[in-house]
Order: structure tokens, then sequence, then C-alpha cells
């Protein structure tokens, strides 16, 4: 029996964990659930060792647990099946799979033992593999499979999964979850981190819940919840909400941003959409869905294949994220900030003026003055908290980093802004105000494309709500701020989605 | 590059630890300054003709002033995270076009240096222009680049001259070689002795700092270098932005082999021949990364002087030159390392406080 | 089949073999007289060993900018023993490759330790073995040195000389270790994914010092076989070898990135570039036109590569 009591871990500015507590019994499966950002990624990192927590304690079988690598938690038996892939490609499958103990005799691998350890830690889990295929050939479902063999033949009896149906088709998600029930009778203890309800249902055994760190359900048997019981426990917060000033959007006005039939490169098919000055389009849908690519593909990152792309009612073909900002005054807040939103060695003012450098340049020289003063007066108004600045922007607070990525697009005086999940892995009050600066900025006049997959903060925002699933639009929906009525409403229509696609 | 950076920066994306702020005393810059200090204490102890106008202080500047501006070429290439192995070569073709200029055409000082340092820029410019397109490494398509020139070049001044060296210099050329500002006087004012080049060198290293601090495009050249996802996603061309850090690396290196030229009074084939260690000693000395994002113009100037000292120095001490080697790289590597002891010095004592 | 005759290492064979023949027929068979040929091979050794032993540390995705002063180092160590130590032969060829065996562990100690990259750390230690290469013997010229070794660079057997045979032993020693042995794996593996690497509880500090030490003992091995074919050795041994050593691998396809090698690639990239310096000598061709081609070979490979690799992203998305 796995125990974590309550587990704080704080990162600067944020207290991601704040009295985690789940209880994991061997043959059963459990369900660790909780909105984005409530700490379900961190919990298992520091179950495996990734993370030190700052404070709780964890015991297996009795004993307390100290895991202070990613090794201490394999020598315990914990295994994980993490989001992003962890296999080598250009290995084969038998090798993946092998790889903390290759068997070898003098120092050269066995190939033989390799591959029956590969056939039998596959034949568990009743998976047909080649062990010789490199993996790279193998589907994303196929990738998830050996990994979770590899989990197998290190004997973990505690296995965690995060996400593991994020990429998968309805069937690949089928079969993987006959797997998991494999592992459950064969009395190994399961932990399933997942967003979709519906499966989870199907499923586990037991659910913990975190929101905001802390465990609203811990340990409980899933039989006694009903799916909305679980939504509320959730999403709790949502009716804590402040309310937002209420704006009117002029229908009749002609929309900043168009799109017509586009279909691009990535996949999609058939999107329109229409936002008007003063507006926020929500842009829902599950991870996976492609949201970000459609935002990408509009700003020239990826070729649209088909069907039009309009900006104050004149077709744009936007080449270059450059020409997007310069010409249609478009710009994109993007959701991996540390990769591709901020500059993390660099100053505070320059992370903020990068966009602007061209207006402020005089003969090809930027004024420091000039830049410092446009940084500034952004840091006044977004509130960025920072010591100087020159301060580099790796040192800022998730929340604040955020704020700078975004304050690059007000800076360049964009009237069209595409802001992809702008509240992940942020704290509930930087989120808060977080929420009132975009409001603020559509009550200003912007015309804002909001791609969340936090459905209370899509719902608390938007004026529409666009539900995206599987490269294509499911729907547009009028948003009346009724959370109960709203969520239920696209929920309904992501999974009639699915459930077509699967039928 | 790496492994141990790679696996630095995914723990570093996770969890963003406040570094603390480095204290003076760990600049790398200020180690360079008492190095060299030091060093031309203990060079002038053991031969005080170190100290000696003529035959040393003189030629010594010279030589740093060609380093230095060896050192910034590389350095623009470095401000993007790339590398210019072809730096010597590009030094030498623009070298091998001033001299043809002047050689075939009849032309003058400055019109043979200009065409000769747009010769290196669009060789330059060329190198930039296939690592943007291809997104091949910069130091395959310069390594490459480094051998088709070494060849071309020597056959160039095979067919163009008797192999080795154009045979006549622009006018002016001998006065760079030998002139310093002491030989020209207003009335009784004299300038002081420092060589005509210098003020080359100067003036690059000047316009090279304005460039990374001030000007919008060596910002972006710098953003570029620090992420360029984040830089292309910021609006900023990023593939313009490479080809021309590169172009001006090699028009930098053509304006290194006019001045070697200068120093050595010959367009010859020789030139550039040893820049490549040296292009990377001074910045890297200055405490420039090959990372990308930051550079130190100053610790280029610095790191040029201190290299240039020791050869001086050591030479003085009738050592030879390939000892010489030895302990250039010794203090290389001592450098580099008490560099890195002092930020982990500096961090844990940040870490206390 | 069809699989391997696209590979890039069936495109190198295939040119490497066609400029063979075209050569011995462009010299009236001369290239395959005993003496044309066996010099042929004999200079083929050092370029694959030096190639290879780029090749280890690019597997980790480093560099390794000492490999060809390291190899003159050890050349001029080894014919010191025997000459001033009065060592015998096989003595002073196991001290060169402990000797290049130690300097490449010292490499990658610096890099784990000093957490500098790795070409600046072999750059500074490059200029050092540099300056111990000329103190060993200054400007001087090392000869006469051991008969035996002597005799067994010169040896052929069936034709072919001994030292190349040496350089393919060597070879396919490498080849093996990377898709055998336990450590080849790991090193691999490091070089490929780090972060999946350290996850499998792999080190990949000890990959990294693993990678440099190999890459010294290969430059060991390069010197050894110098020593042996060219019967007199000075500190100028292995000034010529720094660009070589990456343009194999390079053209064989191996990347910067780490992660993968190709040794059949190498020896063929190094069996090319050694066919375009034959040309050169059988035709009386300015050397300097060598540089130029194995420039324009190295970029075309690379060119060749990238478009290749874009032809096969196009056709997986489409």
């Amino acid at each position: 029996m796995l125990v974590a009591e309550n587990l704080i871990k704080t990162f600067p500015g944020v207290r991601a964990l704040d009295g985690a507590t789940l209880r994991v019994s061997p043959g059963s499966v459990h369900a660790l659930l909780g909105e984005n950002g409530a700490g379900k990624s961190t919990l298992v990192k520091v179950l495996t060792g990734v993370y030190q927590p700052d404070g709780g304690r964890i015991t297996l079988d009795g004993d307390d647990l100290r895991l202070t690598g990613p090794m201490d938690a394999q020598a315990a038996g914990i295994g994980v099946v993490h989001q992003e892939r962890n296999l080598i490609p250009a290995f084969s499958v038998a090798e993946n799979i092998s790889l903390h103990h290759l068997p070898h005799r003098r120092g050269v691998v066995d190939r033989a033992r390799m591959r029956a350890e590969a056939r039998r830690c596959l034949g568990l889990l009743e998976v047909e593999l080649d062990p010789d295929a490199p993996v790279a050939t193998l589907s994303p479902a196929q990738g998830q499979l050996v990994e979770i063999a590899k989990a197998l033949s290190l004997e973990n009896r505690v296995l965690l999964l995060d996400e593991p149906t994020a990429s998968l088709t309805g069937d690949e998600a089928d079969h993987l979850y006959a797997v998991v029930r494999r592992l459950r009778d064969s009395g190994r203890a399961v932990v399933l981190v997942s967003h979709k309800l519906e499966e989870v249902f199907a499923v586990a055994d037991t659910l913990t819940v975190l929101r905001d760190g802390r465990s609203v359900a811990s340990g409980e048997a899933l039989a006694g919840f009903s799916q909305s019981r679980v939504v509320d426990l959730m999403v709790g917060r949502a009716y804590e909400q402040v309310e937002l000033a209420r704006r009117e959007v002029n229908a009749e006005a002609v929309p900043a941003l168009r799109l017509a039939d586009v279909a691009t490169a990535h996949g999609h098919r058939d999107v329109s959409l229409e936002v008007r000055p003063g507006e926020i389009l929500g842009l829902y849908g599950l991870v996976g869905a492609g949201r970000s690519e459609l935002a990408k593909a509009i700003l020239g990152l990826g070729r649209i294949t088909a069907g039009t792309v309009e900006v104050h009612g004149k077709p744009a073909r936007i080449a270059t994220v450059g020409e997007a900002l310069r010409r249609y005054r478009l710009g994109y807040v993007t959701e991996d900030r540390k990769d591709e939103g901020l500059f993390l060695d660099q100053q505070v003012t320059r992370n903020i003026a990068v966009t602007v450098w061209r207006r402020l340049a005089r003969l090809g020289l930027v004024p420091d003055r000039a830049e410092r003063r446009l940084a500034l007066d952004f840091v006044g108004k977004l509130d960025i908290r920072i010591s100087t600045p020159r301060q580099v922007a790796g040192q800022l607070s998730g929340g604040n980093q955020q704020k700078v990525s975004l304050a690059k697009w007000l800076a360049a005086d964009c009237d069209i802004l595409i802001v992809d999940e702008p509240t992940v892995g942020i704290d509930v009050r930087t989120k808060a105000a977080f929420h009132e600066l975009i409001a603020g900025l559509a009550a200003d006049g912007l015309a804002l494309l909001l791609i969340s997959s936090d459905l209370p903060e899509t719902v608390a925002l938007a004026d529409r709500i666009a539900v995206m699933s599987d490269l294509r639009i499911a729907g547009v929906l009028d948003n009346d701020h009724d959370y109960p009525r709203m969520s239920r409403q696209i929920i309904r229509m992501i999974h009639a989605e699915t459930h077509a696609e699967a039928a | 590059m790496s492994v141990a950076t790679e696996e630095g920066r995914t723990e570093s994306a996770e969890t963003v630890r406040k570094p603390p702020r480095i204290p003076w005393w760990a600049n790398p810059r200020v180690g360079l300054v008492i190095l060299l200090i030091l060093l031309i204490a203990l060079f002038t102890a053991l031969r005080p003709a170190f100290l000696d106008t003529k035959l040393t202080l003189v030629p010594l500047q010279s030589d740093i002033s060609v380093y230095l501006v060896v050192g910034l070429a590389q350095l623009m290439v470095l401000s993007l995270g790339h590398m210019n192995m072809a730096v010597g070569r590009m030094a030498a073709m623009s070298a091998f076009v001033m001299g043809l200029v002047h050689d075939q055409l009849g032309a003058g000082l400055v019109v043979s240096l200009l065409l000769g340092l747009i010769a290196g820029g669009l060789l330059g410019a060329l190198a930039g222009l296939i690592i943007s397109r291809t997104g091949v490494n910069s130091f395959v398509v310069t390594l490459a680049m480094d051998f088709a020139l070494v060849g071309l070049i020597t056959i160039l001044y095979t067919s163009v001259t008797d192999g080795v060296a154009f045979p006549t210099l622009p006018a002016g050329m001998d006065a760079l070689r030998f002139d310093t500002f002491a030989d020209y006087c207003l009335g009784d004012v004299c300038g002081p002795r420092i060589p005509l080049v210098v003020p080359f060198a100067v003036a690059a290293a000047l316009l090279v700092g304005l460039l990374f601090r001030f000007s919008r495009l060596g910002r972006e050249m710098l953003m570029t270098g620090a992420n360029i996802k984040a830089a292309e996603l910021s609006g900023i061309p990023t593939k313009n932005r490479i080809v021309q850090a590169h172009a001006l690396s090699g028009l930098i290196a053509g304006l290194a082999g006019f001045l070697l030229a200068a120093n050595n009074g010959a367009f010859s084939a020789s030139i550039g021949g040893e820049f490549l260690l040296p292009s990377f000693l001074a910045p890297v000395l200055g405490g420039t990364l090959l990372a990308g994002g930051a550079v130190s113009v100053l610790g280029t100037v610095l790191g040029a002087t201190l290299t240039q000292v020791i050869y001086k120095g050591l030479n003085l001490l009738q050592f030879q030159l390939d000892q010489l080697q030895l302990y250039i790289g010794l203090v290389l590597l001592a450098a580099l390392s008490l560099d890195r002891a002092r930020h982990v010095i500096a961090e844990r004592r940040g870490a206390k406080l | 089949m069809t699989r391997f005759l696209r590979t890039p290492d069936f495109t190198l064979a295939a040119i490497a073999l066609l400029g063979f023949v075209v050569l011995a027929f462009a010299t009236s068979g001369n290239l395959l007289s005993a003496g044309t040929l066996g010099a042929f091979f004999r200079f083929l050794a050092v370029p694959v060993v030096i190639g290879l032993s780029q090749m280890v540390v690019l597997a980790v995705g480093q560099m390794n900018l000492s490999v060809g002063a390291l190899t003159g180092f050890c050349a001029m160590a080894a014919a010191w023993l025997m000459l001033e130590a009065g060592l015998p032969a096989p003595v002073a060829v196991l001290a060169a490759l402990a000797l290049g065996l130690g300097v490449g562990l010292i490499n990658g100690l610096l890099v784990v330790f000093t957490r500098i990259n790795g070409f600046i750390v072999t750059l500074a230690t490059m200029t050092i073995i540099q300056g111990l290469r000329y103190g060993v013997n200054g400007p001087d010229t090392f000869q006469g040195y051991s008969a035996g070794l002597r005799a067994f660079g010169r040896a052929s057997v069936l034709g072919l000389p001994v030292v190349f045979l040496c350089a393919l032993v060597v070879a396919g020693l490498v080849g093996w270790f990377f898709a055998r042995t336990v450590a080849g794996r790991r090193l691999l593996a490091s070089g490929g994914s780090p972060f999946a690497a350290r996850l499998s509880g792999i080190s990949n500090d000890r990959s990294l010092v693993v990678a440099h030490g190999l890459s010294g003992l290969l430059a060991g091995v390069a010197a050894v076989i110098t020593v042996a074919a060219s019967g007199s050795v000075n500190a100028s041994i292995g000034d010529d070898l720094l660009l070589p050593s990456f343009a194999a691998p390079i053209i064989g396809g191996v990347a910067l990135a780490g992660g993968m090698v190709s040794v059949t690639g190498t020896v063929l990239a190094a069996f090319l570039v050694r066919l375009v310096d034959v040309m050169q000598a059988q035709f009386g061709i300015n050397p300097r036109w060598i540089d130029l081609i194995i420039g324009a070979v190295v970029l075309g490979a690379v060119l060749l590569g990238t478009v290749r690799q874009r032809l096969h992203d196009r056709g997986s998305t489409a």
C-alpha cells in the first residue's frame, strides 16, 4: 500500500502541492483527478522522485520512503509512464524495455535474453509487437505500451500513468484500459491521471481529487460518486470566482478575424470562426485537439491549404509572425512560455520591447531610455513583480513570466490577440488577476481568441465558445456564463464527437 | 551541444531557481585584468625589454589589433550560438580580392579595402544562407567551406601571382606597417607611439559593441541566439538575422586579413592560416559562451590582449613557438576552470544569504 | 533489400566503387598495380581510424578538436620511448595506446567536472598537446627506430597492407562496441536522449568520459599506425588530421547532435577522400584542388542528407 500524506511542494510564487494526500492499494486502479494546474503532475513527479517535497511523508507498506531521485522510486518499485515519451527512438522495442538492466554476458548484450524479456512483458499485456522494431517506427499508442512493458520489466508494484490516452484514438484507448485491468488483476496498483472522466469511471476503483494542490477527496471508492459530483469537486472554485464585468459585443461589427472553411497541412478541415472587436471567443478542446496548431497556421508558421483568412473584412495572407504583427496587428501569446514565449536569460525590458524595436529605433539604434520607459509602463500596467528592470525573465515566477509574455504583444499595439492557455501552471490568485486583465483587454476593444483547456476559465471569460475536437470545430455556443449548464453542454459535444469518430 | 547542458536545461525548465546576483569578483573580465597586470609585471621583471616601446610595445599593439578583429569576427556568430570555422579562409579570400583589385586594376588602398571587405561579407552571407535555409549545423557548413576555400585560395594565388603573394601593395600599406602616430607631427606636437593599424581595430570593436548594445539588428541577433523559437514567434526575421550575422563575420574577418597583410607587408596565401584558434580564444577568455544570446566585446578585447601578451612575453624569454602553445592552452584551461569555480562559489554564497 | 538499397551507406558504397573503377580505367590499370594499390590502402589506415576517433565523441554530441594533435603526441612519445628510453617496440606501442587513452579520459573528466562545452575544453587541450608534442624532440625528426615495427608497417597480406587490415579490425571492433556491448549502447542512449537515458539509470557523465577516453585510445591507434607505416616521425604529425577527422564521419552520415554512429559510412567516406587524393597524385593536379573537392563533397553530402530528410518528412505527413 502506497500512502502519501500532506505533501507540500512550493515553487517560486506557486504552492503547487498544499497538503495533498493519496492512498493506493495493491490490486486496484486509482484515479488521480483534478483540473489543469491542480497539482496532479507535481504529485506524480514527487511520487517518482523527480521533485523532492518540502513537507509531508510517503510510505510504502508502512515503511518510510525517501525519494531523492528517479532511481530511488524505481528501486522502491514505483514506475511511471510520463505524458512525454521517454524512449530512445533509434533503439529497438526490446532494448528500450530492458534499458535499465541490459542482460549481458561479460559486457556483451545478450540479445536472446533481451528479446525473451521483451516478449514476456509484452505478453503480460497481451500486446503483439516486434521486439526488434525500432521505437521510432511505432505509433504513439504502441510507444505507450512499450513504456508500460518497460515498467513491468522493472517489477514495479505501483505504476503511474500520466494522461495515457491523450494522444490515442478510441480503439487504442480501449485496448490500453484492457491492459490496465490486467495489471490490476495481477495485483499491481495503477494510478491513473486523466482528464477524461468517462474513461476513468469505466476503469477506476478508487479516486483522489486535487484542487489547488489540496486533496478534496482521497482514497474513497469511486462507486460512491457520480460524474457530476466529481466535476463539482474538481472545479469547486468556479463558483467562488470574482464576477467579471459584463461587456456588450456589437454583433453587427465586421469581424476582426474571420476564418472560412480553413484547412491546414496539420490536418484541420473546414474550420470557420469569427472574432469581433471587443469580443472574447473561447476555443475549448482537449489536449491534442489541434488548437495551438491552428493558431500557428494562422500566423504563417504552418501551411494553410484551403479556405480564407480575413482580417477586418479583407483577405489576409500571412507568411511570417513579423508580417502578422506589422501588417495585421495580430499577436499570439504562446502556451509554451518557457520555450517559445520568453528569452529566459535576457532582461525583462528586452523581453517586453522585442516586438517594438523596429518602432523605437532611430537610425537603427534603439534608445535605452525609450525601451525602458515603454517596458516599465507595461510592468506597471500588468503589475509584473520585478526587483529591477535588469532582472532576467528566468528569475520571475510563472505568473509574472506569463504577464511578460503577454506584455510584449500589448506593447506592439495589437488589436487581435490569440491567447493560448494563458493560465497553465499559475497559482489561483494570479489566475484571477489574469482573467480580469483579459476581460479588460476585450473591454478596450481588442478581439481575443482564447485557447484554453480550462473549462471554468473558458466559461467565465468567453462571450462565445467554439469547441474543437479532432481538428474540427464541433460547434459554437453562445455563452450564458451558467457554468453547470455550459460545461455539460460542452462536454457532451466533445463526447458526441469522439463517439461518432469511434463508430 | 553537450549532454550536460541539455540535461541542465530540462531540469531548470521545471523549477526556475532564483540565481543570486554574481558579485563583482566573479566577473571574468576582472580576472582577466588582474591576470594581465600580473603577467606584464612578471615579464618585465624577467626581461626589462618587455616595456621597450620600439622592440615590444609597438609590434604588440599591431598584433593585438589583428587578433582582436579576428576575435570579433568569431564573436559575431557566437552571438547566434553558431561557429565560423572558415574565419581564417574568409580573411584570406578577402585579402586576395584586395591584392587582386590593386594588382590588376591598379585600384588604391580604400577601393581595394572596400571591395575585399565586400568579398568577405559575401562569403559569410553564403555560409549564413546555407545554414538558415537548410538548418544544417553552422560548424559543418563553415568547416566544409573552409576546406573548399583552402584549396581555392592556393589555386587562385597560383594562377594570378607567383603562387605565394602579390608583388605590389597599394600605396599607404607601408605606412600602415611601419608608422606610428609619433611619425606624424603638427608643429612640435607628435602623436603617441601607436601603430596606424590600431584605430582600425578600435573602430571595429566600438562598432561591434554599438551593434550589440544599441542597435535593433544586433539585439535581434542576440535574441535569435538566446531562443530562436521565441524570436521567430516575436516577429524577428531569424533567417535574415542569421545571414546578416554571418555576413558581418565574413566582413570583419576580411578586415583582420587586411590588417595582417598590412603587418606582414604582403597579400599572401598564408593569411588567415593561424586565425581559427585565436578567433575562439579571445571571446571565450573574455567570458562569451558558445551557447549564444550574450557576447562581451570588452572581454574579447581583454582576451585578445592577454593572448598576445603571453605570446610576446614567452617569445622574449626565448620559448619556441610550439612551446608557446602549451602555455596558451594551460592559461585558457585555467581561466575557464577558475571562471567556473568562481561561479560555483558565488552561487553557493548567494544561496546562503 | 530495397530498404538497404536506399540507405546512405549503400549510396556511399556505390559512389566509392564507381570512383575506384573509373580511376582504375583512367590510370589504365596503374591503380591496380601492386605498388600503387598497396600505397592506396596503407595511407587509408590513419584516416579511417582518426575518423572513428571523432565519430565516437560525435555519438554523445561532443567534439574532440585534440584528435590530430594527440595522434602526433602519441607517435612522438612512442618513437622517443624506443630511441631515447631504449624500450622494445611492443612496450612503446602499448605505452602510446595508454597515453592516448589517458589524455582522452582527461578530456572527458574536464568536460564533466568543469561543465564547459567539449569544443572549448578540447580546443584548450589541443593547444596544450601541440606544445607537448613539440616538447618531445623539438623540431627534429625521429627515425631508425625498431626495424620490426617498420617491417610491420610495410607488410602485406594478400596484397593488402597489414596496417590497413588493422584499421579494418579496429573499425569492426568499434562497430561491435556500439552495436553489441552494454557500454556502447549506454553511450548511444546518452547521446540520443540524455533525459530518457538518465531515467533509465544511465549516467550521462560516465558516457561522456567513456566516449572521450575511447576517442583518445583511437588516436593512440592512429599514432601507432603512423609510426609503423611512415618510418619517421616529427612534431608536425597530426596537424593535417583535424579537418579530415570531421570529414569522414560527416560525409558518412553521422549527425553532430549525437545518438547515432555509422562505422561503415565513416570508413567508406575515408575511402572516398583517399580516392580523391590518389586521383590528384595520378594526374598531377594541384593538390589544393583536393581540399576544394572534399569541401564541396562534405557540403554536398550534408545538403543531400537534409533534402532526403525533408522528402522523408513530407512523405510521412502526407
